[in-house]
């Protein structure tokens, strides 16, 4: 499904260049749920954003969905997204003048489908993220941050694509709805063969993924090191999380 | 496949920023009341002045002269020219229709203090069955020798004493009011009418500033224009009406001028308060932005969104600065008849102001152009947003 071989990616900032990624190599199968994790300005977002085609590698080939994305013009890639990709965001990313239910059909207005389709659609895609009928036509405002991820994995899943990227998708969220996003992102996982990769500082993600990918320093971590960090997230999870509060 | 960005996103993040969206539509608004007043006042100078001629009606003045004002014909042509073939007849005297003007143009005081000249006709009872327009409104037509005035119905409007029976003072001697003209809103309203021998007296010379005639229905104007200019005994030259009120309007068209010069400069003014608005706009939903572009949204669409917001903003300011504009003309007409201005040879005529379908389709091009102007550079740069960068700032 994803295979990035030597990617980097440089920022400049000022007289410095910065290497967000540094020749990440990546495999990963279709319909997995994995996790990305590392620490802050690891290049996780980065990686993310190459592998959705939001970014460009500087260098390295990047081939996702069957199309080699390195060679795409901007417009071409833009196309490729919006019919292969969806996205889920920290800050949800919704349109705040939209409503819940105009919100998901944003990405089907790129499609050739009739308007009473396109509704359809986008109702049946907030039915599978449990959004309660009555808040249809809320705006965004009106919602919790829990009912707005909701809404944006609605709008995510409605042009039924191949791959789900998620930056932080808990980030935001209470330790429920944290819970009930990761629950519902694995549900679409085994029910619809969604992949899905998952960038988060959450251990509790580990409950819920097949595999998980450490980034340090714009660089994948591989074979022990890999592990250790594994086992150290693991170790985190361990502590019951409800003995502090006793 | 480029797909648009709904226009309900549009207009809701219009409203979404309600104060700043509602100022800048204000000062829109202004800047299109202001041009299209001015644009009423230059259409309103045009259409009197084109109403005042009729279609059928020649001046004759002195070669080379550019208005009745400064043009003099001698008695003798006057009494010559009446016999030229093709003149029409008075269907009641039977007399040709050929009006024997003098105008002379006297300083009126104001209530205010303040004196501007005032055109005076001087005119045989034969105009008013030239002038067809001229109809007395109140009162009756000056009587020969007896030092009576009838005043134009904007004369009136603006010197609130001038009513049937006041007296009045200029030249050398005073004169009393007998009646009211009105003349379809032309200039002739914006005149005071006497009677020719009474200004010969006071003017202590006997001589007509131009002749007006009207040409018979079955006659080649044109000919005897031609022959108005080919006697040699008078230097005249004949030309129709219209013509001549339409070279007046040169006023008009430097009015004009100025009104595209005024409405460049508060439109440049304008158009900056939109861009800033609408800099404010995008830097404000730089996250929204980037959603969108990550959608799969191209350049074309966000720029094409925000230039529609630009142009939501322009239009309504246009709808706004337009009916106050209406609004405005409306009181001033009512108030003072219209806009005393000098309309030509220096004096004051009053034009109504009315804001013409034209006006209107002015006030919305400039509109849309300012719109442009003001959304261009904010909407290209919400379009060269990378998405990848915008998605980094938080919504
Ligand atoms: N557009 C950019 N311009 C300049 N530097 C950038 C840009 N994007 C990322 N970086 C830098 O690249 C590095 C990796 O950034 P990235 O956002 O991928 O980190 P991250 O792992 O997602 O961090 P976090 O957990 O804080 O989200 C950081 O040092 C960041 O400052
Ligand atoms: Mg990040």
């Amino acid at each position: 499904m994803i295979h990035l071989s030597n990617v980097s990616r440089h920022f400049r900032r000022g007289p410095d260049v910065i290497k967000a990624l540094d020749r990440v190599t990546l495999e990963i199968q279709a319909g997995r749920f994995v996790a990305l994790m590392g620490p802050s300005g690891s290049g996780k977002s980065t990686l993310l954003n190459i592998l959705s085609g939001i970014d460009r590698a500087d260098e390295g080939e990047v081939e996702v969905a069957g199309q080699r994305l390195t060679g795409l013009s901007e417009d071409e890639l833009a196309v490729w997204r919006a019919r292969h990709v969806g996205l889920v965001f920290q800050f949800y990313n919704l349109m705040p003048v939209l409503s819940a239910c105009e919100n998901v059909e944003l990405p089907l207005l790129l499609t050739d489908l009739s308007r009473p389709e396109r509704r359809r659609r986008a109702e049946l895609a907030l039915e599978v993220v449990g959004l309660m009928r009555e808040r249809f036509e809320h705006l965004p405002g009106a919602l919790s941050g829990g009912e707005q991820q909701r809404v944006a994995i609605a709008r995510a899943i409605v042009t039924d694509p191949d791959l789900i990227v998620a930056d932080e998708p808990t980030g935001d969220l209470d330790a429920r709805s944290a819970d009930q996003v990761l629950a519902l992102l694995s549900e679409l996982n085994r029910e619809f063969e969604k992949t899905i990769v998952l960038v988060t500082h959450d251990p509790r993600a580990l409950r819920w993924v097949q595999a998980i990918y450490h980034l340090d320093k714009g660089s994948l971590l591989e074979g022990v090191e890999a592990t250790r960090a594994t086992q150290a997230v693991e170790q985190t999870l361990g502590v019951p999380p409800r003995s502090a509060a006793r | 496949m480029s797909r648009a960005i709904p226009l309900s996103y549009t207009l809701r993040s219009v409203f979404q920023r309600r104060t700043r969206t509602a100022l800048t539509v204000a000062v829109m608004a202004l800047v299109v009341l202001a041009v299209t007043v001015m644009l009423s006042l230059v259409s309103g100078i045009r259409r009197t002045l084109v109403e005042t001629g009729e279609a059928d009606n020649l001046i004759v003045m002195r070669k080379g002269a550019t208005n009745d004002g400064s043009s003099m014909v001698p008695i003798e042509a006057y009494r010559a020219v009446r016999y030229f073939p093709g003149i029409a007849a008075d269907p009641v005297t039977g007399e040709p229709l050929v009006s024997p003007e003098m105008v002379v143009q006297p300083f009126f005081y104001r209530q205010d203090g303040g004196r501007e000249n005032v055109l005076v006709r001087g005119v045989r009872p034969v105009a008013f069955a030239v002038h067809r327009k001229v109809r007395l409104v109140e009162g009756r037509a000056p009587r020969s020798s007896s030092g009576e005035a009838v005043v134009g119905r904007a004369v009136a409007a603006r010197y609130p004493g001038l009513r049937i029976g006041a007296e009045m003072r200029f030249g050398r001697r005073a004169w009393k009011v007998v009646g009211i003209l009105e003349a379809g809103g032309s200039s002739f309203e914006s005149e005071v009418w006497v009677d020719v021998n009474d200004l010969w007296s006071d003017a202590n010379r006997a001589l007509y500033s131009g002749l007006r005639l009207t040409v018979a229905a079955d006659a080649d104007a044109a000919a005897l224009a031609r022959r108005v200019a080919a006697d040699a005994r008078w230097a005249l030259e004949a030309k129709p009406e219209i013509e001549y009120y339409r070279e007046q309007a040169d006023s008009a068209n430097f009015l004009f001028s100025l009104t595209v010069a005024l409405g460049v400069i508060m439109g440049i003014g304008a158009s900056f308060g939109a861009m800033n608005t609408m800099f404010a706009a995008v830097r404000s939903r730089v996250a929204e932005i980037g959603t969108l572009r990550a959608l799969g949204f191209s350049r074309r669409s966000i720029l094409a969104s925000f230039l529609a917001e630009a142009l939501v903003i322009a239009l309504a300011g246009c709808v706004v600065g337009v009916v106050l504009a209406v609004g405005a003309t409306l009181a001033i007409n009512a108030a003072l008849l219209g806009v005393a201005i000098n309309l030509m040879t220096f004096t004051t005529a009053t034009v109504q102001l009315r804001v013409s379908a034209g006006n209107a389709l002015f006030a919305l091009c400039f509109s849309v152009l300012l719109g442009f102007a003001g959304g261009f550079l904010p909407a290209s740069r919400a379009a060269r947003l990378s998405p990848a960068e915008a998605l980094r700032r938080r919504a």
